[in-house]
């Protein structure tokens, strides 16, 4: 039984500029918006657009990941024929291979794929927030009579040159791909979601495989040899709400955005298009006399003593008398104690923050960044982490770090 | 099977008590009444169970159970999809002759070939208007320890005033005991004493054959009430042990005792002594956290995911998917799933039921001994 569309997640990416967050695991698994992972945005939008067959690239720290997918069930990806696969590289008879770029990690699950027979294959990118009906994006791909087509946003002007560009003529035909250019030709950057034809993307799979010198990147090796060849190529214009959550100042804005769904486009509250998420099953959150509440969001489980303005809690958070919270993103089981201060900056799963620590700062014009505490983080009484730190050990009470 | 010799099989009773509660079991039966902002009764019963190990659980549903069915659908959020055992719901036979049983008997006795067909050496019995977490592992080490036929678990405590005071009638019994040296000497049906008295549970354990045996006999002889009927007529002859259970305990008995019950779990606490133990599991409904939008003021809340919060709350219990806009205010109230409160309108000692709109402007307020009960999907 063949499938229109199966969709292969790359999710192996060390998010290296997450560091302090992505120690312990891979980008995708990184928490978002107060009960979810990032990589339940691009799963539900799969399950949301009818795709249930869905393969995830892994191989760095894959251990949380594998964990948080187990049978998919969340998702309802779990399925008799399809579902969710998890696939980290693997041993063959002929020895084996980390997954060398991005387009080496679809070619070496060639045969993952063909078990299924899909007519159309759609790579998805583990690192970012984006709500996406992908089959919209298959019905226009399938309008143009494309072989391939990208989902492109149109960004400004000024930041083009960050991205990877599409030039298209005014059918949407791409005539020219740019890689971050200094002198861009166009302002619609990729969002690094792709659909193929899947006999075209096998053809050249392979061919890039052959290819000794290639670095077996979609964007740097498959898309330019398509365009040698004059494929027929697309560009899909997305206008939704997208983010790429790649650095600690990208994430924590995005989780910021999350509390103003009326402005920044990001509404979780949408029943239409509900974001499914591995459920923390605690009792619902409690908020005190003498606690003060503005303008955030609190998960199940978390107990609130202290003043929260303006932030997200996660699941189980507890904040303690007089502890106060503000424009910040605090994971899952961290416990912010009496006293502390907590400003403008992210803090991982299951960390202590101290009696009358300070971590991070409100930025004093376009000054200051995010300071991140890592997972399991303890920070002393008294201790001061200042903005621009990036804290993966335990800091002793009343040490300063910045 | 492993551990055979210590194993036991669930039987749950839905329906129990219903005729106390009557508002809430209007569309539904006791074990779906939600409770705690974001748990049915049954939860409690029976995370207890599954997390104890005991993966064989029958619910012998009698009436209203569409909201049950549904809540518990195949059991996964209980870990109770096994191949041997796992949930198995069993309503009413529709045959000629059957009809709605009242006591445990006749819906023991319509299970009978399926208990005679399950492995495990024991059963444990168990209503759902009471909330526990329970150890049932230390009930069945006591009952091995004690060599009792059947053990019972009890707490020492006042009888609600609902339960004294109500005329008796067959609908609803319960139970109290003396004991003498952890053995029950006597057993009264519907007490009025005042004081602290051990107040059953209802929660039983035995082998498996000795209740089939009881049971068959017992419902031969047209018997109902499994406690009435047979445990107090053989008291001499069974060894029928006490189990005193000190650990935390809500009891549903009727509208006042439901509102009183949520707002004990506002104190740490009870909300501590309730949940920090093994975890209670629920349906999931996605939903995303809850959001608090400038100028709402909460005060002493438990709130569960899914609510948008513009306006102020104080002293209540708000389930999953409420919302209570701008200069609404809230106090001293249980709101169920996806209640509304609609701006400026002012609620005080009132339970709204599932999906109810509190209009624009609206004033209502109940009592502190006499909250206001609003059914499912009523607009007021």
């Amino acid at each position: 039984m063949a499938k229109e569309m199966i969709a292969m997640l790359l999710a192996g990416g060390q998010g290296s500029r997450l560091y302090a967050l992505t120690e312990k695991l891979a980008k995708p698994a990184v928490p978002f918006g107060g009960k979810y992972r990032i990589i339940d945005f691009p799963l539900s939008n799969c399950v949301n657009s009818g795709i249930d067959t869905v393969g995830i690239l892994t191989q760095y720290q894959p251990l949380v990941l594998n964990e948080y997918i187990g049978n998919g069930q969340p998702w309802d990806l779990d399925r008799l024929y399809g579902g969710v696969h998890v696939l980290p590289p693997y041993q063959k008879a002929n020895g084996s291979d980390w997954y060398k770029g991005t387009a080496n990690a679809i070619y070496q699950n060639i045969s993952f794929i063909e078990r299924y027979d899909p007519k159309y294959v759609i790579i998805l990118s583990g690192d970012q927030i984006c709500k996406q009906d992908y089959s919209d994006f298959l019905k226009f791909h399938k309008e143009k009579n494309a072989e391939f087509s990208v989902a492109v946003m149109e960004v400004p002007w000024e930041e083009a040159p960050r991205f990877g560009l599409m030039v298209a003529d005014e059918d949407d035909k791409i005539t020219e791909f740019q890689e971050k250019p200094k002198n861009p030709k166009s302002n619609l950057a990729s969002m690094g979601i792709y659909i193929f034809n899947w006999d075209i993307l096998k053809q050249y799979l392979e061919e890039d495989e052959a290819d000794p010198k290639s670095a077996n990147d979609f964007g740097n090796n498959i898309i330019p040899n398509l365009l040698r060849d004059r494929r027929r190529m697309y560009a899909y214009h997305f206008n939704g709400y997208w983010k790429d959550v790649g650095t600690i100042s990208s994430l924590w804005e995005a989780n910021m955005e999350v509390l103003d769904p009326e402005h920044s486009g990001i509404n979780l509250f949408d029943e239409d298009w509900k974001i499914y998420s591995r459920n923390s099953g605690m009792t619902g959150h409690k908020i005190n006399a003498g606690a003060v509440i503005e303008n955030s969001m609190i998960t199940d489980g978390c107990r609130i003593k202290g003043t929260v303005k303006h932030s997200i809690l996660f699941a189980g958070v507890r904040v303690e008398e007089g502890a106060v919270i503000e424009d910040a993103v605090v994971m899952g089981g961290s416990i912010i104690r009496r006293g502390a201060v907590v400003k403008h900056c992210i803090v991982a799963e299951n960390v202590t923050i101290g009696e009358n620590a300070v971590v991070g700062a409100m930025p004093s014009g376009d000054e200051g960044g995010v300071a991140t505490i890592g997972a399991g983080i303890t920070v002393g009484p008294n201790a001061i982490i200042g903005p621009d730190a990036m804290v993966n050990k335990n800091v002793e009470g009343g040490e300063e770090l910045c | 099977m492993l551990n055979s010799n210590t194993s036991a099989l669930g039987v749950i009773f839905p329906n129990s008590y219903d005729s106390l509660i009557p508002e809430l079991v209007n569309v539904r039966l006791m074990a779906s009444i939600p409770f705690a902002s974001r748990y049915r009764l049954i939860d409690f019963i029976l995370s207890s169970m599954a997390n104890c190990g005991i993966s064989n659980i029958s619910v012998m549903v009698n009436n209203n159970y569409h909201s049950l069915m549904d809540h518990l659908d195949s059991g996964r959020e209980w870990d109770l999809v096994r191949k041997n055992g796992g949930l198995n719901i069993f309503p009413p036979y529709a045959e000629k002759e059957s009809k709605r049983f009242t006591g445990r008997i006749a819906g023991l006795a319509s299970i009978l070939n399926f208990l005679r067909d399950q492995k495990e050496k024991y059963v444990v019995l168990a209503d759902t208007n009471t909330v526990v977490n329970f150890d049932f592992n230390a009930m069945l080490k006591a009952h091995m320890e004690s060599g009792a036929d059947v053990t019972v678990a009890y707490n020492s405590q006042e009888l609600p005033e609902s339960l004294r005071k109500s005329p008796s009638n067959d609908q609803c019994l319960y139970y109290t005991f003396d004991i003498e040296d952890g053995r029950i000497t006597r057993l009264y049906v519907n007490s009025k004493k005042e004081g602290i008295q051990n107040f059953s549970m209802n929660i039983y354990l035995l082998e498996r054959e000795l209740l089939i045996d009881l049971v068959n006999t017992a419902f031969l002889h047209g018997k109902e009430y499994f406690e009435r009927d047979i445990l107090l007529p053989q008291l001499n002859k069974l060894n029928v042990q006490g189990y005193k259970y000190e650990n935390y305990i809500a009891r549903i008995c009727d509208v006042k005792s439901y509102f009183d019950e949520n707002m004990k779990l506002l104190d740490d606490y009870n909300l501590d002594s309730l949940f920090s133990g093994n975890p209670i599991y629920t349906k999931i409904r996605d939903d995303n956290p809850t959001r608090y939008i400038q100028d709402s003021k909460i005060q002493n809340v438990m709130v569960a995911d899914g609510c948008i919060i513009e306006g102020e709350v104080e002293n209540s219990v708000i389930f999953r998917g409420v919302k209570i806009a701008k200069g609404a205010k809230v106090k001293n109230c249980i709101l169920m799933q996806d209640t509304i409160v609609e701006p400026g309108a002012e609620i005080e000692y009132l339970i709204t039921d599932k999906n109810v709109k509190i209009t624009a402007g609206k004033e209502m307020k109940g009592t502190d001994t006499h909250p206001v009960y609003i059914s499912k999907y009523q607009e007021v």
